[in-house]
Protein backbone atom coordinates (compact mmCIF):
# COMPACT_ATOMS: atom_id res chain seq x y z
CA UNK A 1 0.00 0.00 0.00
CA UNK A 2 1.33 3.42 -0.49
CA UNK A 3 0.87 5.87 1.76
CA UNK A 4 -0.97 9.05 0.72
CA UNK A 5 1.43 12.02 -0.56
CA UNK A 6 -0.50 15.22 0.11
CA UNK A 7 1.66 17.69 -1.99
CA UNK A 8 4.60 19.04 -3.22
CA UNK A 9 7.48 20.72 -2.04
CA UNK A 10 6.39 24.39 -0.37
CA UNK A 11 8.42 26.72 -1.94
CA UNK A 12 7.04 30.25 -1.31
CA UNK A 13 5.09 30.85 -4.60
CA UNK A 14 5.09 26.89 -5.10
CA UNK A 15 3.35 26.22 -1.98
CA UNK A 16 0.83 29.15 -3.14
CA UNK A 17 0.26 27.01 -5.80
CA UNK A 18 -0.40 24.30 -4.12
CA UNK A 19 -2.92 25.77 -2.23
CA UNK A 20 -4.57 27.50 -4.84
CA UNK A 21 -4.19 25.53 -7.56
CA UNK A 22 -5.16 21.81 -6.34
CA UNK A 23 -1.11 20.56 -6.66
CA UNK A 24 -0.96 18.04 -3.62
CA UNK A 25 -2.21 15.94 -6.74
CA UNK A 26 1.62 16.05 -7.32
CA UNK A 27 2.05 12.24 -6.32
CA UNK A 28 5.35 10.22 -5.82
CA UNK A 29 7.67 12.72 -7.83
CA UNK A 30 6.83 15.76 -5.54
CA UNK A 31 7.70 15.12 -1.81
CA UNK A 32 5.20 16.69 0.31
CA UNK A 33 5.93 19.49 2.52
CA UNK A 34 3.41 18.19 5.31
CA UNK A 35 4.39 14.47 4.29
CA UNK A 36 8.35 14.96 4.80
CA UNK A 37 7.71 17.25 7.63
CA UNK A 38 5.91 14.39 9.38
CA UNK A 39 8.91 12.83 10.67
CA UNK A 40 10.29 9.45 9.83
CA UNK A 41 7.78 7.25 11.55
CA UNK A 42 5.14 8.73 9.63
CA UNK A 43 7.46 8.11 6.27
CA UNK A 44 7.54 4.24 7.68
CA UNK A 45 5.36 1.68 5.27
CA UNK A 46 1.86 2.53 6.36
CA UNK A 47 0.59 -1.75 7.91
CA UNK A 48 -2.42 -2.63 5.51
CA UNK A 49 -5.70 -2.40 7.59
CA UNK A 50 -9.44 -1.11 7.20
CA UNK A 51 -9.18 2.11 8.78
CA UNK A 52 -12.19 4.78 8.52
CA UNK A 53 -12.70 6.68 5.70
CA UNK A 54 -11.04 9.90 5.92
CA UNK A 55 -14.32 12.31 4.85
CA UNK A 56 -15.99 9.22 7.36
CA UNK A 57 -13.50 10.32 10.38
CA UNK A 58 -13.76 14.25 9.63
CA UNK A 59 -17.10 13.88 9.75
CA UNK A 60 -17.10 12.56 13.18
CA UNK A 61 -14.74 14.58 14.50
CA UNK A 62 -17.93 17.52 13.12
CA UNK A 63 -19.81 15.36 15.98
CA UNK A 64 -17.59 16.88 18.49
CA UNK A 65 -17.42 20.18 17.33
CA UNK A 66 -21.59 20.29 17.24
CA UNK A 67 -21.61 18.48 20.29
CA UNK A 68 -19.60 21.79 21.44
CA UNK A 69 -21.41 24.22 19.77
CA UNK A 70 -24.96 23.05 21.58
CA UNK A 71 -22.24 23.77 24.86
CA UNK A 72 -21.89 26.80 23.58
CA UNK A 73 -25.34 27.65 23.13
CA UNK A 74 -26.66 27.00 26.60
CA UNK A 75 -23.41 29.19 28.10
CA UNK A 76 -24.42 31.74 25.72
CA UNK A 77 -28.34 31.63 26.90
CA UNK A 78 -27.17 31.84 30.56
CA UNK A 79 -24.82 34.54 30.84
CA UNK A 80 -27.72 36.07 28.47
CA UNK A 81 -30.20 35.21 31.13
CA UNK A 82 -27.80 36.18 34.04
CA UNK A 83 -27.32 32.17 34.85
CA UNK A 84 -24.24 31.04 36.33
CA UNK A 85 -21.18 29.41 33.92
CA UNK A 86 -18.83 27.38 35.27
CA UNK A 87 -15.75 29.33 33.74
CA UNK A 88 -13.98 25.40 33.82
CA UNK A 89 -16.32 24.43 31.59
CA UNK A 90 -16.48 27.51 29.34
CA UNK A 91 -12.33 27.11 29.33
CA UNK A 92 -12.40 22.83 28.56
CA UNK A 93 -14.93 23.56 25.89
CA UNK A 94 -12.84 26.47 24.23
CA UNK A 95 -10.01 24.06 24.47
CA UNK A 96 -11.57 21.20 22.91
CA UNK A 97 -12.12 23.24 20.19
CA UNK A 98 -8.12 24.48 20.00
CA UNK A 99 -6.81 21.27 20.44
CA UNK A 100 -8.53 19.01 18.44
CA UNK A 101 -10.98 21.12 16.13
CA UNK A 102 -8.88 23.77 15.34
CA UNK A 103 -5.14 22.04 15.57
CA UNK A 104 -5.84 19.02 14.29
CA UNK A 105 -8.75 18.44 12.23
CA UNK A 106 -8.80 21.75 10.62
CA UNK A 107 -5.17 20.94 9.99
CA UNK A 108 -5.55 17.65 8.29
CA UNK A 109 -8.42 19.74 6.46
CA UNK A 110 -6.39 22.18 5.43
CA UNK A 111 -3.15 20.26 4.02
CA UNK A 112 -4.89 17.00 2.72
CA UNK A 113 -8.62 17.95 1.90
CA UNK A 114 -9.03 21.43 0.54
CA UNK A 115 -5.34 21.66 -1.74
CA UNK A 116 -7.15 18.67 -4.07
CA UNK A 117 -10.07 21.17 -4.45
CA UNK A 118 -8.71 24.40 -5.37
CA UNK A 119 -9.10 23.46 -9.05
CA UNK A 120 -12.34 22.22 -8.99
CA UNK A 121 -14.74 25.15 -10.30
CA UNK A 122 -17.82 24.02 -8.43
CA UNK A 123 -16.14 24.12 -4.63
CA UNK A 124 -12.60 26.35 -5.40
CA UNK A 125 -14.43 29.45 -3.79
CA UNK A 126 -16.21 27.75 -0.94
CA UNK A 127 -12.66 26.74 0.04
CA UNK A 128 -11.63 29.86 0.14
CA UNK A 129 -14.19 30.77 3.08
CA UNK A 130 -13.79 28.09 4.80
CA UNK A 131 -10.07 28.99 5.09
CA UNK A 132 -11.19 32.61 5.86
CA UNK A 133 -13.35 31.07 8.57
CA UNK A 134 -11.17 29.09 10.18
CA UNK A 135 -8.98 31.93 10.94
CA UNK A 136 -11.70 33.99 12.37
CA UNK A 137 -12.61 30.81 13.81
CA UNK A 138 -9.19 30.79 15.86
CA UNK A 139 -9.35 34.64 16.76
CA UNK A 140 -12.70 33.90 18.62
CA UNK A 141 -11.16 30.64 20.27
CA UNK A 142 -8.73 32.32 21.62
CA UNK A 143 -10.56 35.74 23.22
CA UNK A 144 -12.48 32.95 24.39
CA UNK A 145 -9.48 30.84 26.10
CA UNK A 146 -8.17 33.89 27.58
CA UNK A 147 -11.36 35.37 29.29
CA UNK A 148 -12.55 32.11 30.49
CA UNK A 149 -12.13 32.66 33.92
CA UNK A 150 -14.52 33.83 37.12
CA UNK A 151 -13.84 36.74 36.94
CA UNK A 152 -14.32 37.79 33.73
CA UNK A 153 -17.61 35.72 33.47
CA UNK A 154 -18.79 37.99 36.76
CA UNK A 155 -18.07 41.28 34.61
CA UNK A 156 -21.09 41.79 32.67
CA UNK A 157 -18.81 43.83 30.15
CA UNK A 158 -16.73 40.89 29.29
CA UNK A 159 -19.10 38.34 30.31
CA UNK A 160 -21.44 39.85 26.92
CA UNK A 161 -18.56 39.86 25.06
CA UNK A 162 -17.80 36.20 26.10
CA UNK A 163 -21.37 35.69 24.66
CA UNK A 164 -20.93 37.22 21.42
CA UNK A 165 -17.91 35.56 20.92
CA UNK A 166 -19.50 32.11 21.05
CA UNK A 167 -23.00 33.35 19.14
CA UNK A 168 -20.62 34.49 16.49
CA UNK A 169 -18.60 31.19 16.58
CA UNK A 170 -21.78 28.69 16.32
CA UNK A 171 -23.51 31.27 13.70
CA UNK A 172 -20.22 30.85 11.56
CA UNK A 173 -19.67 26.56 12.11
CA UNK A 174 -22.75 25.78 11.43
CA UNK A 175 -23.32 26.25 8.09
CA UNK A 176 -19.57 25.66 7.84
CA UNK A 177 -19.62 21.99 8.55
CA UNK A 178 -22.43 21.27 7.11
CA UNK A 179 -21.52 22.90 3.84
CA UNK A 180 -17.95 20.74 4.63
CA UNK A 181 -20.41 17.26 4.95
CA UNK A 182 -22.62 18.01 2.22
CA UNK A 183 -20.44 19.40 -0.58
CA UNK A 184 -16.66 19.59 0.59
CA UNK A 185 -15.94 16.05 1.51
CA UNK A 186 -18.32 14.46 -0.73
CA UNK A 187 -16.39 16.40 -3.92
CA UNK A 188 -13.01 15.04 -2.09
CA UNK A 189 -13.99 11.88 -2.49
CA UNK A 190 -15.27 11.95 -6.11
CA UNK A 191 -12.04 13.36 -7.21
CA UNK A 192 -9.51 10.79 -4.88
CA UNK A 193 -9.39 7.24 -5.97
CA UNK A 194 -10.85 4.89 -3.78
CA UNK A 195 -7.37 3.56 -3.28
CA UNK A 196 -5.74 6.49 -2.27
CA UNK A 197 -8.33 7.67 -0.42
CA UNK A 198 -7.85 4.51 1.84
CA UNK A 199 -4.56 5.27 2.52
CA UNK A 200 -5.45 8.80 3.49
CA UNK A 201 -7.97 7.58 6.08
CA UNK A 202 -4.89 5.09 7.54
CA UNK A 203 -2.71 8.26 7.81
CA UNK A 204 -5.31 10.37 9.35
CA UNK A 205 -5.24 7.98 11.70
CA UNK A 206 -1.41 8.01 12.33
CA UNK A 207 -1.74 11.47 12.07
CA UNK A 208 -4.33 11.24 15.26
CA UNK A 209 -1.82 8.73 17.04
CA UNK A 210 1.35 10.68 15.97
CA UNK A 211 -0.22 14.35 17.40
CA UNK A 212 -1.95 12.71 20.48
CA UNK A 213 -0.51 9.42 21.37
CA UNK A 214 -3.91 7.43 20.90
CA UNK A 215 -7.36 7.75 19.55
CA UNK A 216 -8.17 10.83 20.83
CA UNK A 217 -11.66 10.84 19.08
CA UNK A 218 -12.93 8.89 22.51
CA UNK A 219 -11.24 10.54 24.63
CA UNK A 220 -12.44 13.85 23.24
CA UNK A 221 -15.94 12.49 23.53
CA UNK A 222 -15.97 11.83 26.90
CA UNK A 223 -14.76 15.49 27.84
CA UNK A 224 -17.84 17.32 25.62
CA UNK A 225 -20.24 14.75 27.48
CA UNK A 226 -18.67 16.07 30.56
CA UNK A 227 -19.28 19.49 30.09
CA UNK A 228 -22.82 18.53 28.97
CA UNK A 229 -23.56 17.03 32.23
CA UNK A 230 -22.63 19.74 34.32
CA UNK A 231 -24.76 21.80 31.86
CA UNK A 232 -27.52 19.64 32.03
CA UNK A 233 -27.85 18.96 28.62
CA UNK A 234 -26.58 15.69 28.40
CA UNK A 235 -29.65 13.90 28.64
CA UNK A 236 -31.06 12.96 25.09
CA UNK A 237 -34.48 12.59 25.88
CA UNK A 238 -34.62 16.14 26.94
CA UNK A 239 -34.99 17.51 23.36
CA UNK A 240 -37.53 15.23 22.28
CA UNK A 241 -40.66 17.35 21.56
CA UNK A 242 -44.44 17.06 22.93
CA UNK A 243 -46.58 16.29 19.43
CA UNK A 244 -49.79 16.16 21.10
CA UNK A 245 -50.83 19.91 19.63
CA UNK A 246 -49.04 18.53 15.98
CA UNK A 247 -50.68 14.82 16.09
CA UNK A 248 -53.60 14.31 13.22
CA UNK A 249 -56.10 13.79 15.97
CA UNK A 250 -55.72 17.30 16.69
CA UNK B 1 0.91 19.36 21.28
CA UNK B 2 0.72 20.87 23.83
CA UNK B 3 -2.39 22.35 25.46
CA UNK B 4 -3.26 26.36 25.09
CA UNK B 5 -2.43 28.00 28.67
CA UNK B 6 -4.83 30.84 29.54
CA UNK B 7 -1.44 33.25 30.04
CA UNK B 8 -0.25 32.24 26.60
CA UNK B 9 -3.64 32.83 25.07
CA UNK B 10 -4.19 36.53 26.49
CA UNK B 11 -0.30 37.32 25.52
CA UNK B 12 -1.41 37.07 21.97
CA UNK B 13 -4.42 38.20 22.35
CA UNK B 14 -2.87 41.82 22.49
CA UNK B 15 -3.29 42.33 19.19
CA UNK B 16 -3.76 46.08 20.03
CA UNK B 17 -1.20 47.20 21.32
CA UNK B 18 1.18 45.99 18.43
CA UNK B 19 2.85 48.65 17.13
CA UNK B 20 4.87 47.40 14.09
CA UNK B 21 8.49 46.58 13.40
CA UNK B 22 10.73 48.63 14.88
CA UNK B 23 12.97 49.41 12.06
CA UNK B 24 11.35 49.55 8.58
CA UNK B 25 13.66 50.03 5.93
CA UNK B 26 11.35 49.86 2.97
CA UNK B 27 7.46 51.14 3.03
CA UNK B 28 6.85 49.90 -0.68
CA UNK B 29 5.34 46.44 -1.24
CA UNK B 30 8.18 44.33 -2.63
CA UNK B 31 8.31 42.86 -5.95
CA UNK B 32 9.86 39.70 -5.90
CA UNK B 33 9.54 36.59 -6.87
CA UNK B 34 10.87 33.22 -7.93
CA UNK B 35 12.46 33.27 -10.94
CA UNK B 36 13.88 29.77 -12.23
CA UNK B 37 15.42 28.18 -9.17
CA UNK B 38 15.27 31.07 -6.92
CA UNK B 39 13.40 31.16 -3.55
CA UNK B 40 12.51 35.12 -2.77
CA UNK B 41 11.88 36.78 0.35
CA UNK B 42 11.34 39.89 0.26
CA UNK B 43 9.45 42.61 2.94
CA UNK B 44 5.69 44.18 2.47
CA UNK B 45 4.23 46.82 4.33
CA UNK B 46 0.70 44.91 5.90
CA UNK B 47 -2.32 46.21 7.69
CA UNK B 48 -2.14 46.36 11.15
CA UNK B 49 1.59 45.02 11.58
CA UNK B 50 3.62 46.99 9.23
CA UNK B 51 6.93 46.15 7.08
CA UNK B 52 7.25 42.07 7.63
CA UNK B 53 9.03 39.72 5.88
CA UNK B 54 7.02 37.85 2.70
CA UNK B 55 7.27 35.70 0.08
CA UNK B 56 7.68 36.51 -3.25
CA UNK B 57 4.42 36.76 -4.15
CA UNK B 58 4.06 38.57 -1.02
CA UNK B 59 2.14 36.00 1.31
CA UNK B 60 3.15 36.87 5.09
CA UNK B 61 6.07 35.08 6.51
CA UNK B 62 5.89 33.66 10.03
CA UNK B 63 8.10 32.18 12.77
CA UNK B 64 6.94 30.06 15.65
CA UNK B 65 7.96 30.22 19.21
CA UNK B 66 9.21 26.53 19.92
CA UNK B 67 11.08 26.31 17.29
CA UNK B 68 13.67 28.57 19.32
CA UNK B 69 15.88 29.65 16.05
CA UNK B 70 17.02 25.84 16.30
CA UNK B 71 14.96 23.59 14.52
CA UNK B 72 12.07 23.26 12.16
CA UNK B 73 9.30 21.82 14.96
CA UNK B 74 5.86 22.28 13.01
CA UNK B 75 5.55 18.97 11.31
CA UNK B 76 2.38 16.47 10.41
CA UNK B 77 -0.94 18.22 10.47
CA UNK B 78 0.63 21.45 12.10
CA UNK B 79 2.24 21.55 8.62
CA UNK B 80 -0.67 21.58 6.93
CA UNK B 81 -2.22 24.65 8.62
CA UNK B 82 1.54 26.41 8.33
CA UNK B 83 3.03 25.02 5.50
CA UNK B 84 6.63 25.73 5.61
CA UNK B 85 9.04 27.80 3.10
CA UNK B 86 10.61 24.83 1.09
CA UNK B 87 14.08 25.78 -0.40
CA UNK B 88 13.62 22.85 -3.32
CA UNK B 89 17.30 20.94 -3.81
CA UNK B 90 19.29 23.16 -6.07
CA UNK B 91 17.24 26.15 -5.67
CA UNK B 92 19.03 29.47 -4.18
CA UNK B 93 17.74 32.22 -1.96
CA UNK B 94 17.49 35.94 -2.92
CA UNK B 95 16.87 38.72 -0.51
CA UNK B 96 14.43 41.41 -1.77
CA UNK B 97 14.05 44.73 -0.81
CA UNK B 98 14.85 45.07 2.62
CA UNK B 99 15.74 41.48 3.37
CA UNK B 100 19.20 41.05 4.93
CA UNK B 101 20.62 38.46 2.85
CA UNK B 102 23.17 37.88 5.65
CA UNK B 103 20.42 36.33 7.71
CA UNK B 104 18.51 34.00 4.98
CA UNK B 105 19.39 30.82 5.40
CA UNK B 106 17.74 27.18 5.78
CA UNK B 107 17.15 24.36 8.04
CA UNK B 108 16.86 20.67 7.30
CA UNK B 109 13.29 19.37 7.79
CA UNK B 110 13.06 16.61 9.87
CA UNK B 111 11.60 14.59 6.46
CA UNK B 112 13.78 15.89 4.28
CA UNK B 113 14.14 19.00 2.48
CA UNK B 114 15.33 22.32 3.52
CA UNK B 115 13.23 24.92 5.20
CA UNK B 116 14.25 28.70 4.57
CA UNK B 117 15.20 30.42 7.64
CA UNK B 118 15.60 34.32 8.62
CA UNK B 119 17.96 35.13 11.76
CA UNK B 120 17.90 31.43 12.68
CA UNK B 121 13.88 30.98 12.80
CA UNK B 122 12.16 28.34 10.04
CA UNK B 123 9.88 30.48 7.85
CA UNK B 124 6.25 29.41 7.68
CA UNK B 125 3.20 30.83 5.69
CA UNK B 126 -0.33 30.19 7.02
CA UNK B 127 -3.84 28.73 4.96
CA UNK B 128 -5.98 31.55 6.58
CA UNK B 129 -3.56 34.34 4.50
CA UNK B 130 -6.10 33.57 1.22
CA UNK B 131 -4.69 36.11 -0.49
CA UNK B 132 -1.06 38.29 -0.15
CA UNK B 133 -0.88 41.36 1.80
CA UNK B 134 -2.60 39.74 4.53
CA UNK B 135 -1.37 38.51 8.10
CA UNK B 136 -4.54 36.72 9.54
CA UNK B 137 -1.77 34.42 11.46
CA UNK B 138 -0.65 37.22 13.43
CA UNK B 139 -0.31 36.08 17.42
CA UNK B 140 -2.71 33.33 16.67
CA UNK B 141 -1.79 30.23 19.78
CA UNK B 142 -1.98 27.35 17.94
CA UNK B 143 -0.28 23.86 17.33
CA UNK B 144 1.38 24.07 20.61
CA UNK B 145 2.91 27.55 20.54
CA UNK B 146 2.78 31.51 19.06
CA UNK B 147 3.37 32.62 15.39
CA UNK B 148 4.46 36.00 14.50
CA UNK B 149 5.41 37.38 10.99
CA UNK B 150 8.96 38.53 11.28
CA UNK B 151 10.15 42.11 11.25
CA UNK B 152 12.97 42.55 8.75
CA UNK B 153 15.82 42.78 11.48
CA UNK B 154 14.85 39.22 12.25
CA UNK B 155 13.03 40.18 15.36
CA UNK B 156 9.56 38.38 15.13
CA UNK B 157 6.64 41.18 15.70
CA UNK B 158 5.45 39.96 19.64
CA UNK B 159 2.68 42.21 21.68
CA UNK B 160 3.87 44.42 23.38
CA UNK B 161 3.11 44.23 27.28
Amino acid sequence: MTAPRPSSPRTGPGRRAVLLGGGLAAGAAGASAVWALTGPSAAAPVPAAPGIPPDDDLMREHGVLKRVLLCYREMTRRIQAGDRVAAPDLHDAALIIHDYIEGFHEGLEEGYVFPRLRREPAVAGTVTTLLVQHARGRVLTQFILANATARDLASPGTSGRLAAAMQAFVRMYEPHEAREDTVIFPAFRRVVPAQELADFGQHFADLERQQFGRDEFGAMVARVAGIEQHLGIYELGQFTPQVGPFSPSA
Amino acid sequence: MGRSRKAGAGAVLALAVVSGCASTTTSQPAAGGTSGAKVTVTTRSLPEVGTVLVTGKGYALYMFVPDRRRAVTCTGVCAGTWPPLMLPSGATLAAGPGVKAALLGSDPAPGGGRVVTYNGWPLYTYTGDVEPGQATGQAIDLNGGPWYVLCPSGAPLEPGP
